[in-house]
């Protein structure tokens, strides 16, 4: 790395026959000093996080965290993870589709004024707090339509915050993708969603999956939509849509810090450790799952 | 023509998004119907937030039943979020360019992907988790050390100089939501400078531009809508957050900041806060402030996204 | 007017609702006899910590019913215990005589008694016991007194040598029954503090330069803790966290014009003399007791339950986990209500929350 970096603020130009003033020399060696203390800064915080749940939560991470359900102050975290995994992939079923169907015509067809609208509402709603959006879920759901406390009414509320993060990652994700792609396509017959699904979408798919994967860790780390309409259990889920609530890691971690108890502070930091190496290991599984499609795919890049 | 039955139904699923913006609008403005009549305009700029006694009895007030002594402005708040938002993403848009840089530029592509690694497992941290280590870490190093430090030295500074605080506060608000969407903007920018036309890098090094010149002078220009289109997001998620501001903010109450230390309130912080509060009240004005403040959070947003549409259009007439 | 609305559509729309989420879970359809009753309790986040040694305890008893607990807040546990939504809303602080008047069939029933510190962080001083009286503290609260070797605080404080600094005052800033009290002290001792202020689970903090608003206990603990000159009102069920950060504990002025600290025992004199004054549905506050001994900041931690409960297996289950909360022998032993610090139930308290727990149909 260092010899790409000194490579790269000049100090081997010495055989080329062209080299750059002074100026530009100095420009360009404390432009990557800011570029590396930039990102000197975030991995210093990154490991001061990181390092703070670990310590925390090494001394409880055991077998029985994921063996017994959570059993007031203590006992393991069955249910939550269980509860966690229920709430983020329902939500991502159902915000998939419609994010990145969203995504896919703003950028195909989103130079119009509907297309600018839709890309306006859809800022718009990522400016929504989390709590409005769970209070109005609780208000809908939970009390009109009578659902109580439940996975649906978690489900739908954890949707819609999601909605724009897919759709803006989509959109930016197939803008990208260079216009000859498409002509190349319509050239060989190909209709707009044969082009669309075969195509442009595994062209797309590195940066959709980032996106798809942002919104995860999101809805994995969010607790106040769900405090009011996916209520919390102590006990496993049992299938029900609704009538029942369902528990999930993050509302450990924010209540079990809020008791006076030691081996509750525990939990929560092993409910945020998981949740943080969770979505570790599903970022590395997108990664993985890619590499293998776009060797079988090869790609136009 | 045949039936465009993949347009159709792309439109009818992409329209999905809209609507549930449009019935949630339409659930806050029905519901802070009453409080918007009672507060009038006033509501946007005193600074006067009181739910009253609860414990009294209700009284009738220009035709509202409310609880005695109940006022509800909210200018306090606008200021607060607004300033510590902004902070925040004036902060994270260099930095966040700094590390998609490093990652796309700066390295063989086999060494950068784990070191993004870092980068996105940021954005997986949950913003309780922010809240903790802002009140553990952050709030002590900065109130004893960092604040006392530059207030010192750049007393001369409109709003850095003045009493230095206890650390929680305003630009403490600012570092953590800093934290939070440098990932978001920095990801998508990655991603963005991977998939540049790599003929036009190439032009730009074959004129004898260093890789960084070739960033700035012709990637980074090409990216202008990108960067500005995932700033308005992240400046979205920075309005909208609630937790972490919670937790490190001081949650100031009916004053304004006179400097970047003192302590302030965001209005998603507040709502989540007083919501509990505001459910004892029995005549609901309390509830249906509260969801006055969400609708004007909404407008911010609005007005966010109208202002960087101006900035791009204008950029584009020049 | 939305309220009313509500309440007649919520039951046609239940039946589709039920519908559709048949058709999302058509696996999941179970018999409901079979199932353990399930009771959900949800509120006060001061309570949350008893009900949690209470409930594995309880459950292992009596396994044919399961009994989830949420720490959310008072207000929302009063609010989901009007709405059926959940079947015990916990909360510090009574329902108001305005909420009684609308929902009539709602009983507030005491199942301990909890106490408030007032703790402070003075370089130096914090293993002196510090006099503090209602007057003192609403005057640091509301801007008057604003450093520590103020005269006000000199006069009750003889021969420490209190610091010239700045006083940091620290509130909850979420809607909290800690609050409740300690207003509820401030009113009572400071005319001036009720007349302008007055007392709830939030109040409209007067704005003192420096003041920080904190969320919930562990934040008054942590923001205390690293705010030297701070004083911050905390529950008693963090005195733990509070002695191993060496933070000092502020002796209280009562009624009888005596200083006192937060013991149990000067908890139990307070709560012995307002005992006889409790009324029959159980809504008063113990804050400022008279007596000698009585500390003057304590309160009842209530069960906010409905009479009406949907069925009579519900009732059931749930009148006789209550009775056993109370029960010395139950939920109201010894090895409970040490662990959070609380104050048991008087004999006389007990008797009067059976007599409302009988009310549970």
């Amino acid at each position: 790395m260092a010899t790409e970096i000194l490579e790269t603020m000049g100090i081997k130009t010495v055989e080329k026959r062209y080299a750059p003033s002074w100026r530009r020399q100095w420009g360009n060696a404390l432009g990557w000093l800011a570029i590396m203390a930039a990102f000197l800064i975030l991995a210093g915080a990154f490991f001061s996080i990181i390092g703070e749940v670990v310590v925390k939560a090494f001394p409880v991470l055991r077998p029985a965290l994921f063996a017994k359900i959570t059993n007031g102050i203590g006992g393991g975290l069955k249910n939550a993870i269980e509860g966690s995994l229920v709430l983020s992939l329902g939500s991502l079923l159902v915000a998939a589709p419609i994010g990145m169907a969203a995504g896919i015509y703003l950028s195909e067809h989103g130079a119009g004024r509907w297309g600018s609208a839709l890309r306006f509402l859809s800022d718009v709603l990522v400016g929504v707090p989390s709590i409005v959006l769970g209070y109005f879920g609780y208000i809908a759901m939970v009390i009109y339509l009578g659902w109580q406390f439940s996975v649906a009414a978690g489900v739908i509320t954890l949707a819609v915050m999601l909605l724009p993060y897919i759709a803006r990652s989509t959109e930016l994700a197939m803008a990208n993708i260079p216009n000859a792609v498409r002509e190349a396509g319509y050239g060989l017959g190909a209709g707009e969603g044969h082009l669309v699904f075969k195509v442009l979408l595994p062209g797309a798919a590195p940066a959709i999956m980032t996106g798809i994967f942002y919104a995860v860790a999101l809805s994995m780390g969010e607790t106040a939509p769900l405090l009011y309409t996916a209520g919390w259990s102590n006990y496993m889920w049992n299938g029900h849509m609704t009538q029942e609530p369902i528990g999930y890691l993050t509302y450990v971690i924010w209540s079990f810090i809020n008791e006076p108890f030691a081996e509750s502070h525990m939990l929560a930091f092993a409910a945020a450790f998981l949740i943080t190496f969770g979505v570790l290991m599903l970022i590395l599984l997108g990664r993985w799952m890619l590499v293998r499609s776009q060797r079988k795919l090869g790609a136009y890049r | 023509m045949k039936f465009p039955i993949f347009r159709s139904s792309l439109v009818a699923m992409a329209s999905l998004l809209p609507l549930s913006l449009l019935a949630l609008i339409t659930f806050l403005t029905i519901y802070s119907w009453p409080a918007i009549q009672y507060n009038q305009f006033h509501f946007l700029w005193t600074n006067d937030w009181d739910l009253g006694n609860l414990y009294g009895d209700p009284v009738m007030e220009h035709g509202f039943q409310v609880m005695p002594h109940a006022r509800y402005g909210i200018w306090f708040l606008i200021v607060g979020t607004v300033a510590s938002s902004f902070i925040a993403m004036v902060l994270a848009l260099p930095l966040a360019i700094g590390a998609a840089v490093l990652l796309a530029e700066g390295m063989r592509k086999s060494r950068a992907a784990p070191l993004s690694l870092f980068v996105d497992l940021l954005a997986s941290i949950p913003s309780v988790v922010y809240g903790l280590w802002g009140y553990a870490v952050l709030v002590p190093l900065l109130g004893q050390h960092v604040y006392p430090a530059m207030a010192h030295a750049l007393s001369f500074v409109p709003f850095f100089g003045g009493a230095p605080g206890s650390g929680y506060g305003l630009l403490t608000a600012s570092l953590v939501l800093t934290i939070m969407i440098v990932p978001l903007i920095s990801a998508t920018l990655r991603e963005s400078i991977n998939m540049t036309d790599p003929a036009l890098k190439e032009a730009g090094r074959s004129l004898g531009l260093s890789r960084l010149e070739v960033f700035w002078h012709v990637v980074l220009p090409k990216l202008r809508t990108v960067v500005i289109g995932v700033s308005i997001l992240a400046l979205g998620r920075a309005l909208g957050e609630t937790m972490a501001v919670l937790m490190v903010s001081g949650n100031a109450l009916n004053y304004l900041p006179n400097n970047i230390y003192t302590p302030i309130s965001s209005m998603a912080a507040f709502i989540a806060s007083q919501l509990d509060s505001a459910l004892q009240d029995p005549t609901n004005m309390a509830v249906q402030a509260l969801s006055e403040i969400a609708l004007v959070l909404l407008l911010i947003a609005v007005a966010v996204n109208v202002i960087a549409r101006l900035i791009l259009w204008m950029a584009r007439v020049r | 007017m939305l309220f009313r609305m509500k309440k007649n559509l919520s039951r046609n729309i239940n039946g589709i609702a039920l519908l559709s989420a048949l058709g999302l879970s058509a696996f999941a359809a179970m018999p409901a006899s079979a199932a353990p009753i399930s009771l959900l309790e949800t509120g006060s986040t001061l309570l949350y910590p008893l009900f949690n040694l209470w409930v594995p305890v309880y459950t292992k008893m009596n396994p044919g019913v399961q009994i989830t607990t949420q720490g959310t807040g008072s207000g929302t546990g009063i609010a989901e215990a009007i709405s059926g939504v959940a079947q015990i809303g916990a909360s510090d602080a009574y329902m108001s005589d305005a909420q009684i008047k609308m929902h009539p069939n709602i009983l507030n029933i005491p199942l301990a008694i909890s106490i408030q510190m007032i703790n402070y962080n003075l370089p130096g001083l914090n293993n002196v016991h510090l006099k503090l009286s209602g007057p003192v503290l609403a005057g640091i609260y509301n801007g008057t007194i604003t450093n520590w070797d103020d005269a006000a605080i000199a006069k009750l404080n003889p021969g420490v040598k209190l610091p010239n600094h700045k006083i940091i005052p620290i509130h909850r800033t979420d809607g909290s029954g800690d609050t409740f009290i300690f207003t509820t002290y401030l009113s009572d001792t400071t005319p001036v503090w009720s007349k302008n202020i007055g007392y709830s689970t939030t109040v409209s903090w007067p704005a003192v330069p420096g003041g920080i608003g904190a969320e919930g206990n562990p934040g008054m603990v942590q923001a205390l803790k690293t705010t030297p000159y701070g004083v911050a009102y905390i529950g008693i069920s963090w005195k733990k966290p509070v002695e191993e950060a060496h933070l000092g504990l502020a002796m209280l002025e009562n009624r009888a014009g005596q200083f006192v600290l937060p013991t149990v025992a000067n908890a139990k004199a307070a709560a012995g003399e307002m005992v006889a004054k409790t009324p029959a549905d159980e809504r008063i506050s113990l804050v400022y007791a008279p007596g000698a001994k009585s500390y003057p900041i304590i309160n009842y931690e209530y069960a906010i339950v409905s009479k009406t409960q949907p069925n009579a297996q519900v009732a059931a289950e749930l009148r006789k986990f209550l009775n056993w909360s109370i029960d010395l022998k139950g939920g109201n032993a010894p090895h409970f209500i040490e662990a959070v610090n609380f104050v048991p139930l008087p004999d006389s308290a007990v008797a009067l929350s059976r007599k409302q727990i009988a009310e549970i149909q």
